[in-house]
């Protein structure tokens, strides 16, 4: 979706710090040229389809539209990509573009370690130096990706400020982007931040959206009648929506996080239901959770990739519009949306996607059968297996880690 | 000309270069902070700027991000900070007191209402370091009509042209950000420009009408010295916090007086 000067309605904007205003400009020229480069559009659909698998599949879900009797559901597949979510569609964009502006170093935020694994990836590919902030509390919930980003040679710094979550990440990714902007890239990994990277960012992800146009013809030979996105910072719900935004009968639906309840604190909504209000921060404008003196507030979710305190301008000004419906799920039913996927279709979600499951399997059964629901299956769960354990209250699990650490203590003692 | 420019070029007439110290309000207390911005402000500064707390400040390092967070336990909200430092300015009134925030405390309380009642408390200049100039319209004709003036900073890598252009338009004075990164120490002290401080501030002094005020990284007397004849106001920020945080105000003001002995 086009800006106009890096604005959607009233949301967006550039509202950084004086000495970020070089790169950003730089940034956005390169983009700009980029995005109108027949060359580096052929490079950047080769690097998807080499490393990262796509075309991603549309799977139908048989047994799934059994259960609900309803409306005809179909998953878009973007677990199956290289890393394991879409965040790869964006990072492998932003790398060539890197590569392009001759810079030696990316800097990322990361929430649930999906974006950061993606950018350890390809800057490992790239050969650039790679530096990943994560909230402390985030580097806790899913150490399986810290470990992962370590070993594939990036720095990991956990951000022990603030709510020590996603926003002072990203927080913490602006500030070492302030002093070294001259070699540094900061790939930011959602559809948020200054101009243009929630234009960016989108536009990398329409791949989903572009891909879905085309499966949904030759599978069921029309476009889905409701698309389904989880809502963090809105990449993914971005690159699913925004390719059919002209087309007004599909109709899109965003599952923000509804956690533990709408208790400040306890949940990750901003849109739907009134719980955000419009602010300015962390370089552009949009809803945030805040209190009424403009501080922003704590977050939660189950899933560590949606709790952030803002959202994306684009998906903020589509709500505001009506054209994009937003609701919420809670952390319980997320978890059950999981477990029936696993049951009933043999696919392991991401918690965060499961949000999108959870809203979807609401509104199905009272969808018509002959109606089609696409919901983005925006990552897979394997990188959960530690909080879903706790979650389901396997009894086995803990039982495996206590062996796991006794023989791995008395493997290094014989090694030493 | 501006009562900004027109107080600093008066106080210049008397001293080479004046002192500007910066606070965090609410820290480590709401009364604490008060007590200490009295205390520089009787130890006879030329200006205090005083930082309304803000939970992301992006531009700030360490020092001031802890002392942000640790003054935000505390329910601050911008009116009773306004109705605060309107005390000090009557109480103090051969110093001056400016404003640092972030964008949204301040967007949230209206910039209109801000503009307005910082002229009644005679707070005479505002910096909001996320506000850039291309985005602020509104706020600089509200400033206008309030007779007070929006702070303007440069940097380092701020390209020629749009140095020259922010230097023309500034009034009350420039902030000259003295090297890339974030304010105090950090692991993200950026280099320091390509080319020599003195370079760039003839170069800013070349086109600006205001004063200027340069700070990031002051804190050592050699440092100040050197600004002589360059600038107007040298800006002592995180160091202060440091030495505060280390021995409290005498610690402060001992880290002042040698940066400024003839305060």
């Amino acid at each position: 979706m086009q800006s106009e000067n890096g604005f959607y309605g009233e949301y967006g904007g550039s509202y950084i710090p004086e000495i970020l205003h070089a790169s950003q400009q730089q940034i956005l020229k390169a983009y700009e040229d980029a995005k109108n480069d027949p060359e580096f559009l052929a490079e950047l659909h080769k690097q998807w389809q080499q490393y990262s698998g796509r075309p991603t599949p549309l799977t139908y879900c048989a047994n799934l539209t059994e259960h609900f009797g309803g409306a005809q559901i179909y998953l878009k597949r973007e677990d199956l990509n290289h890393s394991g979510a879409h965040k790869m569609n964006n990072v492998i964009g932003q790398g060539l573009l890197v590569k392009r502006m001759g810079k030696k170093r990316v800097i990322a935020e990361t929430g649930a370690g999906q974006h950061g694994i993606a950018t350890a990836l390809v800057a490992a590919r790239l050969g650039l130096e790679c530096t990943i902030y994560m909230g402390a509390k985030d580097v806790e919930r899913q150490y399986p990706n810290v470990f992962w980003m370590r070993q594939l040679g990036a720095t990991v710094v956990p951000v022990e400020t603030g709510s020590q979550t996603l926003r002072d990440a990203l927080d913490e990714a602006l500030r070492d982007w302030s002093s070294s902007h001259e070699e540094s890239h900061y790939l930011i990994g959602t559809a948020c931040g200054c101009a243009p990277f929630p234009e960016m960012v989108a536009f990398f992800q329409s791949v989903i959206g572009d891909e879905v146009r085309e499966q949904s013809i030759n599978q069921f030979g029309q476009f889905p009648d409701r698309l389904y996105a989880c809502v963090g910072g809105g990449s993914n719900a971005c690159g699913l929506f925004l390719p059919f935004l002209e087309d007004e009968k599909v109709a899109m639906v965003g599952v923000e996080a509804g956690g533990r309840g709408i208790k400040l604190g306890d949940h990750s909504v901003r849109l739907s239901h009134d719980l955000g209000s419009k602010g300015i921060a962390q370089g552009f404008a949009t809803k945030f959770i805040q209190d009424d003196a403009g501080q922003l507030q704590d977050t939660h979710s189950i899933a560590a990739g949606l709790d952030y305190v803002g959202v994306s301008p684009i998906i903020a000004h589509l709500a505001d519009t009506g054209r994009i419906e937003m609701t919420y799920a809670m952390d319980d039913d997320v978890v059950e949306a999981c477990t029936l996927l696993l049951k009933k279709e043999g696919i392991i979600p991401a918690l965060e996607s499961s949000h999108a499951l959870a809203g979807a399997f609401k509104d199905a059964p009272n969808l018509p059968k002959d109606s089609h629901i696409v919901i983005n299956l925006s990552g897979r769960g394997d990188k959960d297996i530690f909080n879903v354990a706790k979650a389901v209250e396997d009894e086995t699990f803990p039982q495996f880690l206590s062996s796991y650490l006794a023989t791995y203590h008395a493997d290094m003692e014989k090694k030493a | 000309m501006s009562q900004l420019a027109e107080f600093i070029q008066d106080k210049r007439q008397a001293k080479p270069i004046l002192s500007m110290t910066h606070v965090v309000y609410g820290y480590p207390t709401r009364q604490q902070s008060l007590a200490w911005i009295s205390r520089l402000l009787s130890e006879g500064v030329d200006f205090v700027e005083v930082q309304f707390p803000f939970s992301d400040p992006v531009a700030d390092g360490p020092s001031i991000v802890a002392a942000c967070h640790k003054a935000l336990e505390q329910d601050l909200n911008v009116e009773d900070f306004l109705t605060d430092m309107g005390v000090l300015t009557r109480d103090f009134p051969n110093s001056r007191i400016v404003l640092m925030s972030y964008l949204n405390p301040m967007y949230r309380y209206g910039l209109d209402k801000l503009a307005k009642r910082a002229a009644e408390i005679n707070m005479p200049g505002l910096i909001i370091p996320d506000l850039p100039i291309e985005l602020s319209a509104d706020y600089i004709t509200a400033c206008e009509a309030n007779h007070i003036d929006p702070i303007w900073l440069v940097t380092p890598v701020t390209p020629k042209t749009r140095l020259e252009m922010l230097a023309s338009k500034a009034s009350g004075f420039l902030y000259c950000v003295a090297r890339s990164g974030v304010t105090g120490h950090s692991n993200h002290e950026g280099k320091g420009s390509t080319n020599s401080v003195d370079d760039y501030l003839a170069q800013i002094k070349a086109h600006a009408n205001a004063p200027i005020g340069v700070g990031f990284g002051l804190r050592e007397r050699r440092q100040i010295e050197a600004l002589i004849g360059k600038a107007d106001i040298a800006i002592l920020g995180s160091a202060l916090l440091d030495a505060y945080n280390q021995g409290g105000e005498e610690a402060g003001l001992k880290l002042l007086r040698s940066l400024f002995p003839t305060q």
